[in-house]
């Protein structure tokens, strides 16, 4: 009979309760909090206090009714219902309308292709206010001409020119490129189609790099201002970035309820950046590369 | 991460004349019935207020309804602009007064000259500045919505500190910097006075009262050359330089609202502002006087004042008269003395100001206003109501900025400044 | 590779025209590489449908403008390249270029560092990592004005955070949004914080794609956690690098935001950047012509710039394929 060989143990590294990134990623999370958390307190500050410079980080009056009157204070209701439709229903066309392209360009070769994603790039090359006024033109022009909904004053206005962007495209070009073609290849060979290539194996391997397109597809859209300053002409139709302006004018801007608006109006994009942050950090398993 | 606020915009009706896409709308007038479209940036109390106006005026009014549409005022123009662009005008937008000579050469923009002669409107009852800004040449583009002027506004609890008298009616520049040096205490990071240094027409009009009190004026009769290049001009640059470089009493203040929370922390000790500025000051015991003027100046006290214009569109003659009539009554008497007295805005009209009890009242509202009300009379002359003037006002922030901010001398600022002047009005009136 | 059997149904589409029988190999891999053309254009149209409508159409309008003399009143008057003209000898526009490039090249690898290191940071399963991630992200969300007014303050020259912390270490007080040589470094930082959220997002998304093997090898093997990072993981990154180098590129030339809230172009001119020029040529002077004919010479030049950047880009990027 062999001696059954104990176990080797392998010496223990001293280990501390807690990782020491912390230390880092702790007072760097605050710095780049500070804005927020200086929102988040001048909105619960009353008005006389509210009117300081230095700002006054730590009131001797709070008042959380802010909120509720920032919310009654204006449509806040119809003006957060708009910007969630207008910003999902963006979101899922650029998904979808720019992964089909995206993968066009960086997989397919097709005549025209270097010439028409240059000039895709060049729409992003120039400032918006230049190319407003003919946007609004066209779109009134489709209003009448096309599909009502999608005209002047209607909420298709303010999704249709957003459907999809270049810099969905770009983005996602860019993406795609740098997944191994091995897979693609495999699946080609055994006379999967385009589309169904794209859809069962692209895609899935491009969980982060969908969820940072939505996240900040969304982020874009809810924080969109001109465009629906200028196509919006009943107060109904309103997104949020306008109704925040009703606590700011020139003669006196109510402070805190405007910091209360504002906040409002950030939870719902920290709440999509938090649960989309998941998907930003794939789990190796997902991608079938552990081991291989 | 592109689109985020942006600002003021206003386009080409070239653009309009390319598409001819140019049709007027006509919203909802059948059968006598007149909807009329009004964009209007009015908040809080003002909103509030306004809204009962509007009601009051429907419920007189069954064939006309006002849809009032909230356009934050420094929006309004581009608004305004693109909405021209695609044939679709308000009725009625608030207009600030600063853009009144662009705003005229806009063809929708209604003529109101033989509307304003009207009997029982009373043109000249409405005050000379607000007047000068409605009327762009021949043209009269609007009716005035509001009036405003600059006054000090200083701090009695500093002042009594300091051991200083309060400001008199005829105190003089020379008594408010001596003032201003005396209530600057470093070691409290409390200053005399303050001034914006952002380059927009804020801080450049809060300088062209200096130049006018100073006896100088900015343009050559008849708007043709740069006149502020003279005695007067270097004059209150020297003093601004005194107080700003020199003595370190002045406040430059980076952002253009921090002032005057800074007033309302008790730091600064005297603030030249507006009537606006009076309610952000709830903590502070607050004192309004005139401004002071240039000893041995032929300027005296003199003031500025920035009113706006209701603007009408052309979008039909029914929309057009019906326009006019509720704007005329808005701007009656008796409706800009409820507004007045409701919102603590000043009144549009001498005969409201002037009536008896009325300064008194509004103070109750607002402790101050009335020096503000009083000091309507003080404005003498309004900015130049030509089409280069928003040129010609970013080389002015140039120049007193510079000279704020220590990165120039004052004579050398104002030639600078009027050679590029003389230059944008030659070539205007070169172009044609 | 194997030929793949000739039973294989062949999508019409997949033909390569020269593919009439002959070398299997051969015509496998035309095959894969095949030129699509109804297919690829298929794909593309939707989104090139819209983006062109309402992107590149509206480039056109503005360039037709830039050759007349427009203003408020309608009718512009072509003039030929009067407004091109003009702008050689307009100095405000050679400061503006000045500007912009100064600010690009403050703000672009800045960012990227930045958000790089904070990416790796962010890479790993710890405790509350979910908040530092979101932490990062919130500075994408807030809003341009409420970013200004917080930079605003602290960078206030007497009341100002930066100023009491300078002042604790006994350096002296600058002026900084009141000083032109240092105003637009102050809106470079208030940029990089603003942006550093869609660095991490980026980076965060990229760092995915290395394998864990590798790193994984790369520790057995003995190598330092700063030699990996220097040696694997940056050059891993290079593609999203590229991606972020060409899209902080393009916003820093067209910025135009901070700038409006905050300093307006000034003081004396020091933060005007070239999109600010624009907008006040064509919204405060309402020179629409000039306005678009700058507009026209920006777009040139991202083009020019971009462009550049993919060229070196192809010789620094790996691309895993």
């Amino acid at each position: 009979m062999t001696a059954v060989p104990l176990p080797q143990r392998r010496p223990r590294r001293f280990r501390l309760r807690f990782n020491p990134w912390h230390l880092v990623l702790a007072p760097v999370s605050v710095i780049l909090v500070f804005p927020f958390f200086w929102m988040l307190i001048t909105s619960l500050e009353t008005q006389p206090e509210s009117l300081h410079f230095p700002p006054v980080l730590t009131p001797h009056q709070l008042r959380p009714a802010n909120y509720p009157d920032a919310f009654n204070a204006a449509p806040f209701s119809h003006f957060f219902v708009n910007s969630i439709v207008v910003a999902v229903v963006t979101v899922i066309c650029n998904l979808v309308l720019c992964s089909l392209a995206g993968y066009a360009f960086a997989r397919m070769r097709f005549f025209g292709r270097t010439t028409l994603f240059i000039v895709l790039m060049a729409t992003l090359m120039v400032p918006f206010q230049v190319t407003m006024i003919p946007q609004f033109l066209i779109e009134k022009w489709l209003g009448v001409h096309v599909l009502a909904s999608v005209g002047i004053n209607h909420i298709g206005a303010l999704i249709l020119p957003n459907a999809a962007t270049a810099f969905g495209v770009f983005f996602l070009r860019q993406f795609f490129k740098t997944l191994p073609l091995e897979y693609e290849e495999s699946a080609r060979v055994d006379g999967a189609r385009r589309l169904t290539v794209l859809w069962r194996i692209v895609l899935p391997l491009s969980l982060p790099a969908l969820a940072t397109l939505a996240a900040l597809t969304f982020l874009d859209s809810w924080n969109s201002f001109l465009w629906p300053l200028l196509v919006v002409n009943s107060q109904d139709g309103m997104t949020l970035p306008i109704g925040l302006e009703t606590f700011q004018s020139a003669h006196a801007t109510q402070w805190p309820l405007l910091m209360a608006a504002n906040v409002m109006s950030l939870v719902p994009m920290l709440i999509v950046f938090f649960a989309a942050q998941r998907y930003f950090v794939r789990s190796v398993a997902a991608t079938g590369l552990g081991g291989a | 991460m592109r689109k985020f606020v942006s600002p003021l915009l206003a386009v080409g009706l070239t653009v309009l004349s390319l598409t001819a896409c140019g049709t007027n709308s006509t919203t909802g007038s059948a059968g006598g019935k007149v909807t009329l479209q009004m964009w209007e940036g009015y908040t809080g109390v003002e909103q509030t207020t306004f809204s009962h106006l509007v009601k009051e005026y429907e419920a007189a009014n069954p064939n006309v309804t006002i849809s009032v549409l909230p356009v934050n005022n420094d929006d309004t123009l581009t608004k305004v602009q693109t909405a021209l662009a695609g044939g679709v005008p308000p009725d009625i937008a608030y207009l600030y007064g600063s853009w009144a000579p662009n705003v005229a050469e806009i063809p929708q923009v209604v003529d109101l000259s033989s509307v304003v002669k009207r009997p029982g409107v009373n043109w000249d009852d409405f005050f000379v500045g607000e007047r000068d800004v409605a009327t762009v040449g021949n043209k009269v583009i609007g009716i005035p919505a509001l009036v405003d002027n600059l006054a000090v506004v200083y701090n009695k609890t500093l002042f009594a500190a300091a051991h200083l008298t309060p400001p008199s009616p005829d105190w003089t520049w020379n008594d408010f910097a001596a003032d201003a040096q005396k209530l600057t205490i470093a070691s409290k990071k409390q200053f005399g006075t303050a001034y914006v240094t952002p380059e927009s027409e804020d801080a450049v009009w809060h300088w062209e009262v200096l130049l006018w009190e100073a006896g100088g004026s900015l343009l050559t009769a008849g708007n043709k050359a740069a006149a502020f290049d003279s005695a007067a001009g270097l004059r209150t640059l020297e003093m601004l330089r005194t107080m700003a470089v020199v003595q370190h009493s002045m406040y430059l203040d980076p952002s253009d609202n921090e002032y005057a929370n800074l007033f309302n922390s008790g730091k600064i000790g005297m603030l030249v502002t507006g009537p606006w500025d009076l309610s952000a000051f709830p903590n502070v015991h607050y004192g309004v006087q005139i401004m002071p003027s240039f000893p041995g100046s032929a300027g005296g006290h003199q003031t500025i004042s920035g009113p706006d214009n209701w603007v009408i569109f052309n979008n039909g003659a029914s929309h057009v008269s019906a326009a006019e009539n509720f704007l005329l009554w808005l701007t009656a008497p008796a409706q800009v003395r409820s507004f007045s007295l409701a919102t603590g805005d000043l009144p549009t009209r001498a005969s409201v100001a002037a009536a008896a009890g009325f300064d008194q009242e509004m103070n109750k509202e607002l402790p101050g206003v009335s020096t503000f009300i009083e000091n309507l009379a003080n404005v003498k002359q309004a900015r130049p109501q030509i089409p280069t003037y928003p040129k010609i006002s970013t080389t002015l922030a140039n120049m007193v900025v510079s000279v704020l901010v220590g990165s120039s001398q004052p004579q050398a600022a104002l030639t600078t400044a009027a050679n590029q002047v003389n230059q944008i009005l030659n070539a205007a009136n070169a172009g044609g | 590779m194997a030929s793949p059997p000739s039973t294989l149904r062949r999508r019409w589409w997949h033909r390569d025209p020269g593919d009439v029988g002959g070398n299997p190999a051969g015509r496998a891999a035309r095959r894969f590489v095949s030129s699509e053309h109804v297919g690829g254009w298929a794909f593309a149209a939707p989104a090139a449908v819209i983006i062109v409508l309402f992107g590149a159409v509206p480039i056109v309008w503005s360039i037709v403008l830039s050759f007349e003399q427009a203003s408020f009143s309608p009718g512009g008057k072509f003039v030929g390249l009067a407004n091109y003209r003009e702008m050689v000898h307009d100095p405000t526009v050679r400061q503006a270029i000045a500007h912009t490039l100064e600010y690009t090249a403050l703000f672009v690898p800045l960012t990227m560092i930045v958000g790089m290191l904070l990416a790796v940071a962010m890479n790993r399963k710890i405790r509350f990592i979910s908040l530092y991630r979101t932490a990062a992200y919130v500075t994408m969300a807030v809003s341009t004005i409420n970013e200004a007014l917080i930079f605003l303050w602290l960078f206030d020259p007497s009341y100002g955070i930066v100023n009491y912390v300078a002042s604790l270490f006994g350096l002296p007080q600058q002026p900084f949004l009141n000083s032109p040589s240092q105003a637009l470094g102050v809106i470079v930082v208030m940029t990089v914080w603003g942006w550093t959220g869609f660095a991490v997002i980026i980076y965060l998304a990229a760092l995915q794609g290395i394998p864990q093997t590798v790193l994984d090898a790369a520790a057995m093997d003995g190598a330092r956690p700063w030699a990996t990072f220097r040696r694997i993981t940056v050059p891993m990154l290079s593609p999203a690098s590229l991606f972020l180098a060409v899209w902080l590129t393009i916003n820093a030339l067209q910025l135009f935001d901070e700038v409006y809230v905050s300093t307006q172009g000034g003081p004396v001119g020091a933060t005007t950047v070239i999109v600010y020029y624009i907008y006040e040529q064509g919204f405060q002077y309402f020179n629409i012509g000039y306005a678009s004919a700058i507009a026209l010479i920006l777009l040139i030049a991202t083009l020019v710039v971009t462009a550049v950047q993919f060229r070196a880009g192809r010789r620094y990027t790996h691309y895993r394929s």
